[in-house]
């Protein structure tokens, strides 16, 4: 492993722990995903890697290097974008990128080249020597291309896509699958699972600090053993259709009917949808496996829900 | 060595590309505060003689580049923490002061035009005859690195709504209690006393020479004293720049 989370755990004064226990293990080549929801301790992971925030117990390990008594390594290795905004303001998407490059010790011509090159390749093309705006997904995107110019053999990513438009996602996340094909290992912090599902080789979800899953989307998903979802589309004035035994939990609301169907139910729920289809019932249909973001809430989800509740009867 | 060489140069360029809109408001900012230093307060004193006119024209300068460390890189630092800049700086492979030093560098760059007008304007004003020798650079150099020190370990110790009242106090007490701009002898004794540890009038001493105005206070004293300061604020501001939370 290239990056070795060993036991990391946080505890600020008052009891408050940020992370718990975190063991995680990072290859070079592959996008890793931290997922979790708000104030899980994602954020504080990445700082911990930084040598920004100390571990209260744990290590941290780099090429075999304790990065947590050497954060002068860690600074060297990784390349990061912040989940908060970047000194950027005054600045051209090319002299920012370049900037960025160049501290983290690239040659000139050779940042300079990388840097037109990622701007071209994200459609940033009418920044390049226009003043980065100061919010919004140009901005995001200038910052991913500091962290992406000259990047380090681990390329911490926060939350890359918010306020990014959806086709320059798609360009983002064929950027981030090259950093980690060119041997980077990237450590991709996240809450869009959906979007996390079809980039990242393997992930985390993490709650309350602590590692409640880890692996592939397809082993996480498998683990699940989640029934197929069955999804119909009807017209916003037409009534449901009624439902045969093996459509279980049917929850619908206007124009739209969200169930669950057994995998051995398969074939029997999809010719019962065609022929729905064909009679007019409904307008479209969908059966498909159970999904990452079904994985992600059946994991978080029931602590969350459990908080809710605590609070509302509080 | 090369490679902190050039940190700090991209780190200076990146100050300079980021407020170079504003560039021309800071030094004439910078210009209005020294030239208020030296006539604003000379209307305190309706007839001036020739060595209070020497206090407050050599005066200005010391107060700008104290004012430079104690206001101006505490604003940037707290501004820096609040908007997560000094955070995302903090995580790139550069010597842990280089940040401090660009800062510093960009500050001391733009406030020279101002000053130096400042004390041309005194010298005709009053008829000073002030001669800037050699070791204005190293004087100016030093002052602004040791109150820059001091200013940058209370903004990352103190929170960013603390660390500005609590700079603006100290700043005031420097421009009000402090044997810049009249000599140490009209203060009480327990406060003279405690600018024989403080390095305030060593430094406007140290200016004072630099611009060949008559000296007060010993120079290598002055020197030991400011130089200690210096090394004791870098060494803290250094503590604090590896301090992790």
């Amino acid at each position: 492993m290239l990056l070795e989370f060993e036991h990391v755990s946080k505890c600020y004064p008052g009891d408050v722990w940020a992370n718990r226990d975190v063991s995680l293990g990072v290859e070079a080549g592959e996008v890793f995903g931290v997922l979790g929801p708000n104030g899980a301790g994602k954020t504080t992971l990445i700082a911990q890697l930084l040598g920004v925030a100390r571990p209260t117990s744990g290590r941290i390990v780099m090429d075999g290097v304790d990065v947590v008594r050497r954060p002068d390594v860690a600074r060297q290795a990784c390349s990061y974008q912040p989940q908060t905004q970047v000194p950027v303001a005054g600045l051209t998407s090319m002299q920012a990128v370049t900037l960025a490059g160049r501290v983290r010790h690239g040659r000139g011509p050779d940042v300079r080249r990388r840097a037109h090159q990622l701007l071209q390749l994200l459609d940033l093309g009418e920044w390049e020597r226009n003043a980065v705006p100061l919010s919004g997904g140009v901005l995001r995107l200038a910052a991913f291309c500091m962290a992406a110019v000259e990047p380090g053999r681990v390329v911490v990513l926060d939350e890359p896509t918010n306020d990014v438009d959806p086709l320059r996602r798609k360009l983002l996340w064929q950027q981030v699958r090259t950093l980690a094909d060119r041997g980077s290992a990237v450590l991709l912090v996240t809450h869009n699972v959906l979007e996390a599902e079809r980039c990242v080789d393997r992930l985390a979800i993490i709650d309350q600090g602590r590692v409640v899953a880890t692996g592939t989307p397809a082993k996480l998903k498998a683990e699940l053993r989640a029934p197929l979802r069955l999804e119909l589309g009807l017209d916003l004035e037409a009534s449901s259709p009624p439902f045969p035994a093996f459509v279980r939990r049917p929850a619908a609301t206007r124009g739209r009917v969200v169930a669950e169907v057994a995998v051995a139910d398969a074939g029997a729920a999809a010719a019962w949808a065609v022929g729905l289809q064909e009679e007019g019932a409904i307008v479209e249909f969908l059966l498909a496996p159970a999904s990452l973001e079904d994985v992600y809430v059946r994991r978080v989800g029931v602590s969350l829900e459990e908080d809710a509740s605590a609070a509302g009867v509080g | 060595m090369r490679r902190a060489w050039d940190s700090y140069r991209l780190l200076v360029q990146w100050q300079f590309l980021r407020l170079r809109n504003v560039l021309v408001l800071i030094a004439l900012i910078q210009l209005a505060l020294a030239l208020g230093i030296v006539y604003g307060l000379s209307l305190l004193v309706p007839h001036l003689d020739h060595t209070s006119a020497l206090f407050l024209a050599t005066g200005a300068p010391t107060l700008s580049l104290l004012l430079l460390g104690l206001t101006v890189v505490p604003q940037e630092v707290s501004q820096a923490k609040l908007d997560g800049r000094f955070e995302y700086l903090s995580t790139f492979p550069v010597p842990r002061l280089t940040s401090l030093a660009a800062d510093v560098s960009f500050w001391l760059v733009a406030q020279i035009p101002g000053t130096a007008l400042a004390l041309l304007v005194a010298d005709l004003r009053f008829g000073l005859h002030l001669r800037a020798g050699w070791a204005v650079l190293p004087v100016f150099l030093l002052i602004a690195l040791s109150s820059s020190a001091v200013g940058y370990c209370l903004a990352v110790l103190l929170r960013p709504q603390t660390a500005q009242p609590v700079t603006q106090f100290v700043a005031l007490g420097i421009l009000l209690f402090s044997p810049v701009n009249y000599p140490l002898e009209r203060l009480p004794p327990v406060v003279r006393d405690v600018h024989r540890v403080l390095p305030v009038a060593y430094m406007a001493d140290l200016v004072r020479w630099s611009l060949g105005a008559p000296h007060h206070l010993s120079l290598s004293a002055a020197f030991m004293v400011v130089a200690c300061w210096c090394g004791a604020g870098l060494a803290a501001s250094y503590r604090v720049a590896v301090r992790q939370r």
